[in-house]
């Protein structure tokens, strides 16, 4: 069938026809195995950065907010949210101040997507790796993972929600 | 106790001699406190509205020299002396059976500000635009090449005070009246020798407690700040230090923890006396500028803050529409007169150790543009020599009582002369003379007198 009889065939189909062979296909895809196709889907790998002195260019404040959104909840912020957001930036003058307000905000949304306590305890060199992947688009150095070993052994209170807080808040997140 | 008097006195003189010789770091990272002794522990400047005409002003001319009409009188009456109109009122309230606007607010000070304090009946505005106007009025330099949408260009008042008088972040606040026009961006400049670390701390209201507030800031969640702040700022701060040869934030205006926390702490208690209905607004609260002193009046309440300046602007609405301007005066009175009431019977600390200060950042034009609103009135924009006059008016102590000086044929002061007053005020003008970056010809008002 070519693609424009098949067009024809789609359009003269009754409608309930048409929402049943959907359903199947969305059914079918479903039960497929999920492998992305960077091609098919325009997903960009990304690399890693090799050093620390390779952020150069500070994010914009549309970029911060988008990026830590997605980061949070591991989904993309709307449009609308995005600008109330930004204009909610710009009115509180301490701007680190402001980014900690909105840090907490999403911290007490629904949604938030954060790891366990006894996943970060189970294996802190892995949480700290991933967690500098996460933010930082790096692999941390020795020294780094020793520092934050250390401390989360040391801090029984500790909660990865605080981690992934500084880590939000720090200088370097502000930087790519 | 074996301590005889003799003993005694020694000890005392010894560790008095000791307290005096040991400077004292401020948190600016100064070694002493400003050289000079303060009029007053507390100043609140009004930037004053968003291009104000001297006719409806300060010369109570009300519609005679705007549309032809014989009615004059004088609209701003907890500011200026001198009785309202008696016919053709439009700047009131919709209250009552009368036409819109028919019902004037009633006056909330005893006695007119002009009464209390010094009024600089005719002085130059450094600028006719907005910007250049709220620049001049905060740097206390003209500055031609200062852009839109960038950061003032020399340093603001709030900078001065807090580099060379010690002054904490929340010692210092900027409240606007919104985000737009670069208000945000005058809370501190990008000179090289002051900026981000010596500004002030700003709200927008409109904004910060409005409904995107509401909607992305009020739900904050509230960390115990020994177990859970501290630890955070710690694994931060080691962040920072290992990105510290790369890179820093640059926009944090140094509050400290403690004065993070306390900001922290004010805006949710705002928000929950906003859902209350608590903000101290003004009687009548039917404008942004009437909201914006409302917390205004918040904000000096909780800090107590060394200075606060307050942005209105609904006067700029004029052009397009004579009759809003109007009432936008008279509203941006009404705040003023409240600010002022509230301060002086609502914040004990303040009251009677606080000195006023208004300006206006421009005037308006002479002629009108073609533009006529609902009353068939001519509307008026900002661009001709009459739009650099404005006037300024000073009450609280030190400030000589019911003075006026200046008049329309001896014009006396710039509005760049605001700056020098409040450094004046505040015990660091010297410093600031030293740093040679206000107008040269700007003076304390104080020295105008």
């Amino acid at each position: 069938m070519s693609s424009s009889n098949e067009y024809l065939f789609l359009m003269n189909m009754p409608i309930s026809k048409y929402l049943l062979l959907v359903s199947v296909f969305a059914i079918g895809f479903a039960g497929c195995k999920k492998e992305i196709d960077p091609d098919r889907y325009e997903v960009n790998p990304v690399e890693l950065y090799s050093s620390i002195g390779e952020k150069t260019k500070e994010k914009s404040r549309e970029q911060y907010v988008s990026i830590l959104y997605t980061n949070l909840f591991q989904q993309a912020l709307s449009g609308n949210e995005l600008v109330e957001i930004i204009d909610c930036l710009e009115s509180i003058g301490d701007k680190e101040l402001g980014r900690e307000v909105l840090i907490s905000n999403f911290m007490n949304k629904p949604g938030v997507i954060l790891p366990t306590d006894s996943v970060m305890r189970a294996n802190p060199d892995v949480f700290i790796q991933d967690t500098y992947e996460r933010f930082f688009v790096r692999e941390p150095s020795q020294a780094e993972i020793t520092w934050f070993r250390n401390f989360i052994e040391s801090n029984p209170q500790l909660s990865p929600e605080l981690v992934y807080f500084s880590f939000a808040l720090s200088n370097e997140y502000l930087f790519y | 106790m074996n301590m005889n008097r003799r003993k005694f006195i020694k000890t005392t003189a010894v560790a008095g001699a000791g307290a005096f010789a040991v400077p004292y770091i401020l948190p600016s990272g100064r070694l002493f406190a400003a050289s000079g002794e303060q009029l007053a522990p507390h100043v609140v400047y009004v930037l004053f509205a968003g291009g104000v005409r001297q006719q409806e002003s300060i010369l109570q001319r009300y519609l005679a020299d705007s549309q032809g009409l014989p009615w004059e009188g004088n609209i701003l009456y907890n500011m200026f002396n001198g009785a309202p109109p008696t016919n053709k009122i439009v700047y009131g309230t919709d209250q009552g059976n009368g036409a819109a606007g028919g019902t004037p607010i009633p006056q909330i000070l005893s006695q007119t500000l002009q009464s209390q304090g010094t009024l600089f009946r005719e002085v130059s505005s450094q600028s006719n635009g907005h910007y250049g106007g709220l620049n001049n009025l905060l740097q206390g330099s003209q500055v031609t090449t200062q852009g839109l949408k960038q950061k003032p260009v020399n340093p603001t008042i709030f900078e001065y005070l807090r580099r060379h008088g010690g002054y904490a972040a929340t010692d210092t606040w900027f409240v606007g009246n919104g985000i737009a026009n670069s208000i945000p961006l005058l809370n501190f400049s990008n000179h090289p020798d002051y900026g981000a670390s010596y500004g002030a701390n700003f709200f927008a209201p409109s904004i910060t407690f409005g409904a995107p507030g509401f909607e992305h800031l009020a739900d904050a969640k509230v960390y115990h700040p020994e177990n859970e702040l501290n630890p955070m700022y710690r694994m931060k701060y080691f962040l920072d230090q290992s990105f510290s040869s790369v890179g820093t934030a640059g926009d944090s205006i140094g509050n400290t923890e403690d004065e993070k926390q306390h900001i922290k702490a004010f805006m949710k208690q705002t928000y929950e006396r906003v859902t209350q209905n608590l903000i101290p607004h003004p009687p009548v609260t039917d404008s942004n500028d009437a909201l914006t002193v409302g917390y205004a009046c918040e904000v000096i309440r909780e800090f107590k803050p060394a200075l606060t300046v307050v942005n209105l602007s609904n006067v700029d609405g004029c052009h397009t529409d004579f009759t809003g301007y109007l009432r936008a005066l008279h509203r941006a009175d009404h705040a003023l007169g409240h600010l002022w009431n509230f301060i002086q019977t609502q914040v004990p600390e303040m009251a009677s150790n606080t000195i006023l200060i208004a300006s206006p950042e421009c005037g308006r034009n002479l002629q009108h543009n073609p533009i006529k609103d609902s009353n068939d009135w001519y509307a008026f924009d900002h661009s001709d020599d009459n739009s650099s006059r404005v006037f300024t008016i000073m009450a609280g102590p030190n400030v000589p009582a019911g003075l006026s000086i200046g008049s329309e044929s001896n014009p006396v002061g710039i509005t760049s002369d605001n700056v020098l007053t409040i450094a004046e005020i505040l015990g660091v003008k010297n410093e600031v003379q030293v740093a040679g970056l206000v107008q040269a010809e700007s003076m304390s008002l104080f020295d105008r007198i």
